[in-house]
């Protein structure tokens, strides 16, 4: 089959859908027999007070960096392999950056994030995957 | 694993967009043993809706009806079972209701990135979009 899903892709930021559209890839794995990369974007386009933003960053990134770990920690009992990727910048632009270069052939989010205004329907970032990326997108709810 | 994808919806109005749908779903039944719904609309414009005369137009609805068989021929090839269902309405609106419906009992919805609407969006088109900002189900987006 050509279409078969050989890498997904799951970027995550900690919230509960995150966790949901993990444990929704975590069966596409045992499904498909595919591989599983998950990233975490610290995201850097936010306007930030000059002098707080280098400690900021810091934050985000031990954040993310302990969100992976916990990620990986769980799906290690499931014995699943992974990879992460911890990376700078805007979020979606990132998350389309990593999906071309590591060829993935499926994206599994969240319909909704850590977005300071939890939208009513789907998050600013979902949204802007799913119109962008050039691979299929499957938005978990 | 609690969540098993079972019964996956998959819209079709016949563009290659919405083929290349159809092979996704039918792959993923095929992985999981679950079964796949087409759904096939008739666009009918708003005023019709209100008026009988709308759903006189036969011919339309044999060209539906044939892109369901053709559909069914293509999932027997795989052999997955492929129930067909034909509506009249508003493809959007009448997609995310068929999904959200709790009686259908739809596990997953997957559609083409862009289907035929006449105005083309460069990546995603409208129906895609409404289906996916209001169905309460996980949406694949095939491109």
């Amino acid at each position: 089959m050509t279409n078969s899903f050989k890498n997904i892709l799951v970027p995550i930021d900690g919230s509960i859908y995150s966790e949901k559209a993990l444990e929704r890839a975590c069966e596409f794995v045992e499904t498909f027999d595919s591989k599983l990369i998950l990233t975490y974007v610290v995201e850097k386009s936010i306007p930030i007070n000059l002098l707080d933003r280098k400690e900021y960053l810091g934050i985000l990134q031990k954040f993310g960096t302990n969100i992976l770990q916990k990620a990986k920690h769980e799906l290690s009992k499931k014995n699943i392999p992974v990879r992460t990727f911890l990376k700078e910048g805007n979020i979606a632009n990132e998350i389309d950056k990593i999906a071309k270069k590591e060829k993935c052939d499926l994206i599994i989010v969240g319909n909704k994030g850590l977005g300071s205004v939890t939208r009513l329907l789907l998050g600013s970032v979902s949204n802007k995957i799913s119109q962008s990326s050039s691979c299929s997108v499957l938005i978990v709810k | 694993m609690a969540v098993k994808t079972k019964k996956i919806l998959v819209p079709l109005d016949g563009s290659k967009n919405s083929i290349r749908g159809l092979d996704m779903a039918i792959h993923i039944a095929r992985q999981s043993q679950g079964t796949v719904t087409a759904l096939a609309v008739k666009t009918v414009p708003g005023i019709y809706a209100l008026h009988p005369l709308g759903f006189l137009d036969f011919n339309s609805m044999t060209e539906i009806k044939k892109l369901l068989a053709e559909a069914k021929v293509r999932a027997a090839q795989k052999g997955i079972d492929l129930t067909g269902k034909a509506i009249a309405g508003d493809p959007g609106y009448d997609i995310a209701r068929f999904a959200n419906n709790p009686k259908n009992k739809i596990d997953m919805v997957v559609i083409g990135a862009r289907g035929r609407g006449s105005a083309k969006e460069i990546f995603l088109g409208s129906v895609s979009n409404y289906v996916l900002h209001k169905s309460k189900k996980p949406v694949l987006i095939v491109k």
